[in-house]
């Protein structure tokens, strides 16, 4: 589930100022991102390399290994396979998994197998945890994102964002593909006091006992629900304290921001769905209980699968999704080959036609999927950059409240995570 | 008996070599592939170095002893609870119309996938779920769904709740198979009628006549839904508590954490899964030599009635309630398959629409097709060497050693969890990549017995005189298996033919981990989308999952009608 994640359509006009800024500071100061200037320097092979590229990518067989518990989604990916078959005669074969680790574990039994050549997975959807997984053992092939032709239109030299993943450098092994911030959403018929800080929250729910809860980590959503206090937390410290969020964990800066949290959690649990005895498996769950009316008050990384769920009726129609004012965690997900991939030239050209202003603008559309393109529109032709225009009806529910006024909350170290979830279950994991 | 050295006698005579070599082989090869980083053997993760430290990561997990109770509890319970329950509807209905009515209702809880039953049940039970709107507002006064620690309890009742409904029917299914068989039911409600005449009441006549014979027959696939309950994955996930959850869960998710270094605690994990199981086993024996010591006396005290009438009341009770349940839940899922939006407390939805089954049709195609082929495939292989290897033994006129006969069960009896991580490193070391081959393979290892515990009691019963005058009459022993067994035994192998369709279908985890997720079926398309955020698109896929099995077992019943009125 790692990677369910996306920001909605409106995100792109708070990138589009972001990406702005950013190219107005790079005329100050370069950029000393090392992977980008590499990235430069070698443009002019760039072309020749991608001609081979091109040439022997034709005609395979690309496994595609992407979450699918989404039909949206799926349907997306679909749409592209079609694309690739036009353009390459690919054929690509999308593997649904429930869980990006499942990939994971394979081109692990792989590699403890020897199998160095002739992997299963050529291409796979992923970030955070996973990608730093895989990256410290060597599970990934490196230094081709910068080859993509269309990996310049997401601008890295200018926006470094596109080649770190949760804070890690990605060093070639990952090709951007889309973004996503934390949004939460409510019954507006039910709800009239929502919630609109973490401080609001345990007041909310301890006046409405029953209706809120996350799921239990080391379950993606929850996990960055977890973060997300932790940082709206440890903003009462000094900033050399807070900025060892974005760093290893080490025993001092746990023992320095962590206590926050569990005595955070502490006051929250007894007010949460179940009593906080009992905590849901994964994200979806909690889009059933919103169904289910048994909670009031949710959050999802994928804000576009609220009008499509309403439009399935697996939500209420008075559902409306907002941000909390306090801060919004964020991220951006990627496409990477593994070592072994038999097909690595045909998995570039499909991570390169992700990145096509096509296949970006399309995604982007909250009909078809709604998760944020990643690229640079500056870096446009005014042709690809019509594609982005918005002109669809949207449900009410698209429109997400608080989206111009907050913050986006950068990942944490992904070591982090382990430590959270370490502790959480032995603080809650046994009720 | 001299049999005659014939392709076909040398063909039989080879079949249990095979069918050891494809139960054994994938089984130990499996549980090597975990057993070496159980003991720190993980070289790709760097771990090079025999050690105990995965044992002792294990044993430091927070909860892990009530983790341990909990598989145990839930599976010794529901499988208890599942045979009791079976033994009294046997009994209250024996030689009553009702048995056949209960069997027919029963048998689609049979072929429901785990995770889909799981929902249904879960649905129903769940504070916003069908019970409690049946009877909100207007009793409970609930506007609200309540804020119940039921399903997710950590005493486990709902997971019991849960395994008990979906194994009692495989119970009663193997039950009425044995007593389906010509020979062994003839005799066996020829005793109940003497003892009828004898004045026993029809229950006590059941209790001391047939279920010591009965029981023999249902030993073994008891102790396999013993095996499969201890270790069973989806029911604890939906149904029961995650704080701790059940070993099995928890090692599930050890085994697919981000975190790779985990994998060695979840195989150490696998080995006490296993430690586990056996002694659930060991524990089902030793229950069984106190039921027989007790009860040695009751058989022949000539006591013939023991308030029949009240277990008879209480079975109707238990048996009402339970089709009750089930018949709920499928309404439950009928209606979420059609659901537009459905709040609480609104018993009905507040419209009824069509698109979750258009929406999924179209793309079940695939899958379906799959699904058919992988499932067809695997239960050829299986009725076909199932009945190679039984006819080998009645050449060799003695059962396959206690030995064979073990390993059969083998894939059924150590916990799918921990051998098929192992098995997909032993599909790399041999390098297979044929994913449907490798599919059909697995699926075999759970196919296969039971199609031979289905199969193997009526074969062995079959009357050897039969064969025995064809012989004499100079009739040779192809002739004898095809034109004479095999049509005795059609009812049975047609109902061994649907189980194992059935089982098939179901299979998930092998499905996903050897056919690399490359091979999409209706079932790993059910549990993938089951864990997503639409419980109308799960309906439709969890009835689409049971009436592709009751299609097949609809054919096992009717076919064999047909076949004999065409004869009569």
């Amino acid at each position: 589930m790692q990677v369910n994640s996306y920001f909605s359509l409106y995100l792109n006009k708070y990138w589009r100022q972001l990406v702005i800024s950013l190219c107005l500071l790079s005329v100050f100061s370069l950029s000393s991102n090392s992977f980008a200037n590499q990235v430069n320097s070698t443009a002019e092979s760039t072309s020749r390399v991608w001609k081979n590229v091109e040439m022997r990518g034709t005609k395979q067989n690309v496994y595609f290994h992407a979450w699918g518990g989404d039909q949206q989604i799926n349907n997306y990916i679909q749409w592209v396979a079609e694309q690739v078959k036009e353009k390459y005669q690919i054929n690509l074969h999308h593997v649904k998994l429930t869980d990006t680790s499942e990939a994971v574990s394979r081109v692990l039994a792989e590699k403890a197998a020897d199998n160095h050549r002739n992997g299963q997975v050529d291409l796979v959807w992923i970030n955070g945890a996973n990608f730093a997984s895989m990256a410290k053992y060597q599970l990934l092939a490196a230094d081709w994102a910068g080859e993509l032709p269309n990996f310049q239109l997401t601008n890295p030299t200018n926006n470094p964002a596109m080649t770190r993943d949760f804070g890690v450098p990605t060093q070639g092994m990952e090709a951007p593909w889309g973004q996503a911030a934390l949004t939460f959403y409510f019954d507006s018929l039910k709800v009239n006091d929502v919630p609109e800080t973490l401080s609001d929250l345990l007041i909310w729910s301890e006046k409405h006992p029953g209706h809120f809860t996350y799921p239990k980590p080391p379950d993606f959503l929850g996990m960055s629900f977890l973060k997300y206090a932790l940082l709206v937390l440890s903003e009462s410290q000094p900033s050399s304290i807070q900025d060892q969020l974005y760093q290893p964990v080490t025993a001092e800066s746990e023992a320095a921001l962590l206590p926050a949290l569990w005595q955070f959690l502490d006051q929250l649990h007894p007010t949460l769905w179940r009593q906080g005895k009992h905590f849901v498996s994964n994200g979806l769950a909690l889009r059933r209980l919103m169904s289910d009316t048994e909670l009031q008050v949710s959050f999802t990384f994928s804000a576009a699968e609220i009008p499509s769920a309403i439009s399935r009726y697996d939500l209420p129609d008075s559902t409306r999704s907002y941000r909390m004012k306090d801060g919004s965690l964020s991220n951006i997900h990627f496409v990477a080959i593994p070592y072994n991939s038999p097909h690595i030239e045909g998995a570039k050209l499909v991570a390169n036609f992700l990145l096509s202003p096509e296949a970006q603008a399309r995604k982007q559309k909250t009909a078809i999927w709604g998760d944020s393109s990643v690229l640079d529109l500056s870096q446009l032709t005014p042709t690809q950059k019509a594609l982005f225009d918005v002109n669809e009806k949207q449900h009410l529910s698209a429109n997400i409240i608080n989206i111009d006024n907050t913050r986006l909350l950068s990942e944490l170290h992904p070591s982090w995570v382990k430590v959270i979830t370490e502790q959480w279950l032995t603080r809650y994991g046994v009720q | 008996m001299i049999v005659a050295n014939t392709l076909f006698t040398r063909l039989v005579r080879n079949s249990p070599y095979l069918l050891i070599a494809l139960l054994v082989v994938p089984v130990l090869g499996g549980l090597l592939g975990v057993l070496l980083p159980a003991f720190g053997w993980f070289p790709a993760l760097g771990a090079n170095e025999f050690g105990l430290f995965g044992f002792i990561q294990l044993f430091n997990t927070p909860g892990i002893e009530r983790m341990v109770m909990l598989s145990f509890g839930t599976s010794l319970i529901s499988t208890l609870l599942a045979f009791v329950i079976t033994v009294l509807i046997l009994a209250s209905y024996f030689n009553s119309p009702w048995l056949k009515r209960i069997q027919r209702l029963l048998g689609p809880i049979l072929v429901i996938p785990h995770a889909a039953a799981a929902i249904a049940i879960g649905f129903l039970i769940t504070p916003s779920g069908f019970l409690s709107r049946l009877v909100s507002p207007w009793l409970s006064g609930w506007d609200v769904p309540p804020d119940w620690l039921f399903p997710h309890d950590p005493y486990g009742l709902s997971i019991i709740l849960g395994l008990t409904l979906k194994e009692l029917p495989f119970l009663l299914l193997i039950a009425l198979g044995v007593l389906a068989q010509p020979e062994i039911g003839k005799t066996l409600k020829a005793q109940h009628k003497v003892a009828s005449s004898l004045g026993y009441c029809p229950m006590t006549g059941f209790f001391k006549v047939i279920l010591p014979s009965l029981y023999g027959y249902m030993r073994l696939p008891i102790l396999a839904v013993l095996a499969y309950s201890s270790a069973s994955v989806e029911i604890p996930l939906i149904l029961g508590s995650n704080t701790p959850p059940t070993l099995a869960v928890a090692i599930m998710q050890w085994f697919s954490d981000v975190d790779l270094s985990l994998r060695i605690k979840a195989s150490s994990g696998a080995i006490l899964q296993i430690l586990i199981t056996l002694s659930l086993l060991g524990s089902w024996c030793l229950l069984e030599l106190l039921v027989k010591k007790c009860s040695a006396s009751f058989l022949v005290n000539g006591e013939r009635e023991y308030g029949g009438m009240l277990i008879q009341r209480v079975t109707h009770l238990i048996t009402t309630v339970m089709l009750s349940v089930i018949g709920l839940a499928l309404v439950a899922m009928v209606l979420w398959s059609f659901a537009g939006f459905w709040s609480f407390p609104d018993l009905l939805p507040q419209q009824l629409v069509t698109l979750h089954w258009s929406s999924a049709l179209l793309q079940m195609q695939t899958p379906l097709f799959n699904t058919l082929v992988i499932a067809i495939s695997t239960t050829l292989i299986a009725i076909a060497l199932t009945l190679f290897v039984l006819e080998a033994e009645q050449q060799n006129t003695k059962t396959i050693s206690a030995i064979s006969g073990f390993i059969i069960y083998l894939p059924l009896l150590i916990p799918s969890i921990a051998f098929l991580f192992g098995l997909v490193w032993l599909f790399e070391q041999v390098n297979s990549q044929h994913a449907y081959i490798n599919v059909v393979f697995s699926h075999l290892l759970f196919v296969l017995p039971y199609v031979f515990l289905s199969l193997a009691n009526s074969y062995r019963r079959l009357d050897p005189r039969f064969s025995t005058v064809a012989a004499s009459l100079g009739v040779p022993p192809s002739k004898i298996f095809w034109q004479l067994k095999l049509p005795l035994l059609l009812s049975p192998i047609l109902i061994a033919s649907a189980l194992g369709l059935a089982i098939s279908f179901s299979q998930y985890l092998p499905t996903l981990l050897s056919g690399a997720g490359r091979i999409n079926t209706i079932t790993t398309e059910a549990v993938t989308l089951a864990n997503g955020a639409s419980r109308r698109t799960s309906a439709v896929y969890a009835l689409m999952q049971m009436l592709l099995p009751a299609l097949f077992f609809i054919l096992a019943w009717a076919a064999p009608k047909l076949f004999f009125r065409n004869r009569g």
